[in-house]
């Protein structure tokens, strides 16, 4: 094994944030290597700061390092500068925990939490030294796998990767491991890489691009068919059935530069079925799987202690829902070993007055942010998007908030929703002022931040059907809110800027053909298009002409029943017409509960996979199955006046 | 009562800043159950008070951090732990070794005192720091020469970027030492006694006087001195030299 750190440490004196490349966590593997095991390089195509605290990737090297047979080392993109003095010494994409070049490892394996860091993988796999096409690399080249919620629309990237990996990674990266260590132990002959990605694609849950081919027929998608007879046709997603039998990380790493998230996170279920359209998290996490409650407490009180934080975070996609969450939160504010001194913070939080409780509960030691997200404007809107919080729940739990001493709060909303109009647009700017003028009878210094995105429809959602707002109306809207707000000092608005959700859109519903676009802008020096300050559209509406690939089509265009989506051959569970049923719902204003505590609607995700919700309480925490107190009695019809239905589209 | 730290900084962890040193020491302090306070207010910070801040890529012999305990935490002259270390009685020594473990590989704490509080902050009463470095690919023979010109005038004029300005200053006044010391596998190693007051020169401004163009390889804190009744003395003397564990 070679280490590069003779050569990178004369050049960390020229860059920014040098920290970010040395390694030395506590929680690091650096004595793991084992000349005869699969060796795994985890990449996050992001900084440092933004990949280090990912628990996916976290849970992943410190399974791989437990196994005899497999070692897994971490790798993050690095920032332009580092970049342009590794590539003009020569440097290549090396790892943070002993500095080994990306080449030496067996598999170079991807986190793709967003779509805006395609061109950073593209550019990862360049400064490996490798051949970006997939195509182009030899057979002894590293295998490059890549998996986490973007992976679920593969497509987009299937020139690149090699294989791709759908749902929890927990058990999948085992066979993974055995496959490949079986190449690796061949020697990596000519012809072997077919063979091992062949071998792959006999995993339950992995996805070889290269042995599946799209059809067209002009511009329409006429499918994607496995070009071997063994090749599944489909390829399901892989979920563990109980979070309780993978208490991890069990070491958290614990960085030497402040990173995002800098605390110590415990993940305390997975999944949501809170059934929000907009939310593809929600929708490809089912079902539920709550961990234990003891188990919670004994990860927390173990980590705290083991790492020195003083904060931790119970992380969900809806962290006010897990049954025991007072258990939990009282029992670690009250650890003896935390002088009262530890705060927890709660990601992801419910709209109402419960929740603030908790909240209240948990800021004893230091008062954190409080957020909500009731993503629409007006109650229409929320029912068509199924966020079914009324603007009572909104009003008591801010009511709650201010009461408690807290002076400002975000509120999260999206705009460019199915059917919105200016009304609910602007109800936005109604429901802001309500809350600061309920503040004000607390406090004088009461205000609220809203934090406006503009929404990407998402692949297996009942959104995926949905043409997304242009920039140019997005961009309107967001002037829209921001006139009726100008003169209102109390409400402080903050909004992405719309130009990125059309790159997001392109590359979110794209398919096969989009990896042109993608290598295009790569080849055009568009990295970290996540950061505001390098994204480019102009670099994407140019390689969307150079592709011949037309915008309006692929992003602003309304999708019919019949069409067939590139990630049609892609299983997350949920059953098409499950999701077209619930796409005609939501444009007829009907809500639909969480089915944790009503009936099964057979959305697919559990009856598909034999697996069920595992929640530790049969009865929906305070307040009611969307937290809106809805008599749950009435089965799935939501008690609630409905509209006439909407025009498909809106503005 | 406050402990009195110095710690050394070396290898990899050089890189790391000092605003994060800070949060790394933190981190250790809980780990321990150091007897820590907490500042007054809306949100409440441990109190400790590091020495001089150390340049980031810099490595150090001598770093210096005070930590007020709480006025109950020693017992029978021993520190009472709390938290994690509730129930843990530790001498300074025995203080010490858990520190030094609760800290990352690179960071030693290579002496460490339970004193009353008292004197002023380390960060005034520093006059003069000690540093050891050396000069990538300069010949040993022409920073000799260089030294003894620099020495042997009243001008050492350097020049350094403040605010995206380059400031040029005669700094001859603070330079109490510089000398050679052999050579690295780098270049030349150099050692200078540079002063703290009004404020920290770097060995990095010598470089160009002492090897025009060259580039400084790896510099080292070696001491702080501070002034205490008219001698000059360092607020502790290291108990064992400082560690480095190997990285694989």
């Amino acid at each position: 094994m070679t280490s590069l750190w003779p050569r990178l440490e004369p050049l960390l004196p020229r860059v920014e944030k040098p920290a970010r490349y040395i390694g030395c966590e506590d929680g690091a593997c650096t004595d793991i290597y084992k000349p005869d095991a699969t060796s795994w390089l985890l990449t996050y195509p992001d900084t440092y700061e933004i990949g280090l605290p990912n628990q996916g990737l976290q849970i992943l090297y410190e399974l791989l390092n437990e196994r005899p047979d497999a070692f897994a080392e971490r790798s993050y993109a690095p920032w332009t500068d580092m970049e342009a003095q590794m590539r003009s010494n020569g440097l290549p994409l090396f790892s943070v925990d002993t500095h080994r070049p990306a080449e030496e490892f067996d598999i170079l394996a991807f986190n793709l939490s967003a779509e805006l860091v395609y061109t950073n993988v593209l550019n990862c796999i360049d400064l490996a030294g490798l051949a970006v096409r997939a195509s182009q690399r030899g057979d002894a080249d590293p295998l490059i796998g890549a998996g986490g919620h973007c992976a679920y629309n593969p497509e987009p990237l299937t020139d690149f990767i090699d294989f791709f990996v759908m749902g929890d990674g927990e058990e999948v990266i085992a066979e993974i491991t055995t496959t490949v260590g079986e190449w690796r132990k061949s020697g990596k002959p000519p012809g072997s890489r077919e063979n091992v990605l062949r071998a792959l694609t006999q995993i339950a849950g992995v996805y070889v691009p290269s042995m599946y081919e799209a059809t067209y027929d002009g511009t329409k998608l006429v499918g994607v068919q496995p070009k071997h007879p063994d090749v599944p046709v489909s390829v399901q997603k892989r979920t563990v059935a109980d979070l309780a039998d993978w208490p991890y990380p069990r070491n958290q790493l614990v960085p030497l530069t402040e990173v995002v998230h800098d605390r110590l996170n415990v993940e305390i279920f997975r999944g949501c079925t809170r059934g929000c359209r907009f939310c593809q998290a929600g929708m490809i996490t089912r079902p539920v799987r709550e961990r234990p409650a003891s188990q919670v407490r004994e990860m927390v009180s173990k980590g705290l202690e083991r790492t020195g934080y003083d904060e931790v975070s119970l992380t969900s996609l809806s962290t006010a829902d897990f049954s025991n969450i007072e258990e939990v939160v009282t029992g670690t504010i009250d650890e003896p070993g935390t002088c009262g001194r530890v705060s927890v913070s709660l990601p992801s939080l419910r709209v109402d007055a419960f929740t603030v409780g908790v909240a209240a509960q948990v800021s004893r030691a230091r008062r954190t942010g409080l957020t909500f997200a009731p993503e629409a404007g007006s109650w229409r809107m929320r029912q068509i998007i199924n966020k079914l919080v009324t603007e009572e729940d909104l009003y008591e739990a801010v009511r709650s908030a201010y009461s408690q001493g807290w002076h400002r709060m975000k509120l999260y909303f999206l705009t460019g929703l199915p059917s919105e109009m200016d009304e609910d647009t602007l109800a936005i700017a109604d429901l802001a002022e309500n809350c600061v003028a309920i503040g004000q009878e607390y406090t004088k210094k009461a205000s609220v931040t809203v934090s406006l995105g503009g929404f990407v429809p998402k692949p297996h959602t009942p959104f995926q059907w949905f043409g997304q707002n242009e920039s140019a109306e997005l961009r309107r809207k967001v002037e829209l809110l921001r006139e009726r707000l100008r003169r209102n000092k109390r409400v402080h608005l903050k909004w992405h800027a719309p130009e990125a959700s059309t790159a997001e859109g392109i590359t979110s519903r794209g398919d096969r053909r989009v990896g042109r676009v993608i290598e295009h802008v790569w080849r055009h020096g568009g990295t970290f298009q996540e950061w505001s300050e390098h994204f480019d559209l102009t670099l994407w509406e140019e390689a969307m002409r150079a592709s011949e690939l037309d915008i309006e089509w692929y992003v602003h265009r309304h999708r019919d029943e019949n069409e067939v989506l590139p990630w049609d051959h892609i299983h997350a569970g949920l059953h098409k017409d499950f999701l077209w049923q619930d796409w005609q719902d939501a444009l007829a204003g009907f809500g639909l509960e969480d089915c944790r505590w009503t009936p099964c609607y057979d959305c697919g995700a559990c009856t598909e996979y034999g697996i069920e919700h595992v929640v530790a309480s049969p009865v929906p925490p305070n307040g009611g199955s969307q937290g809106t107190g809805q008599d749950l009695a009435i089965g799935h019809v939501v008690p609630v006046d409905l509209r006439p239905r909407a025009e498909v589209g809106g503005t | 009562m406050r402990l009195r730290i110095r710690f050394s900084k070396m290898g990899k962890v050089r890189f790391v800043g000092h605003r994060d040193v800070a949060r790394i020491v933190e981190r250790a302090l809980r780990r321990c159950g150091v007897p820590i306070t907490y500042s007054e207010g809306f949100s409440p910070r441990v109190r400790m008070s590091f020495g001089l801040a150390l340049p980031t890529c810099y490595e150090s012999e001598a770093e210096y951090l005070d930590v007020p305990l709480s006025p109950d935490s020693i017992v029978d002259g021993q520190i009472a732990c709390i938290g994690w270390g509730q129930g843990k009685l530790h001498n300074e020594q025995q203080m010490q070794i858990a520190l030094s473990e609760a800290l990352p590989t690179g960071f030693d704490v290579v002496a460490l005192t339970v004193e009353p509080k008292g004197g002023g902050s380390l960060q005034e009463t520093v006059v003069t720091c000690g540093w050891k470095f050396d000069i990538l690919g300069a010949v040993a023979r022409e920073v000799e020469d260089a030294i003894e010109r620099a020495l042997a005038g009243s001008e050492i004029e350097t020049e350094r970027k403040k605010k995206n300005e380059l400031v040029r200053e005669n700094i001859r006044y603070g330079v109490y030492d510089l000398r050679m010391d052999g050579e690295s596998e780098r270049g030349p190693i150099v050692i200078a006694e540079l002063s703290a007051k009004p404020r920290v020169i770097r060995p990095s401004e010598l470089v160009d006087v002492l090897a025009p163009g060259a580039e400084m390889g790896i510099a080292r804190r070696t001491h702080q001195w501070i002034e205490h009744e008219g001698q000059w003395q360092e607020p502790l003397t290291p108990s064992k030299s400082p560690q480095l564990k190997e990285y694989s």
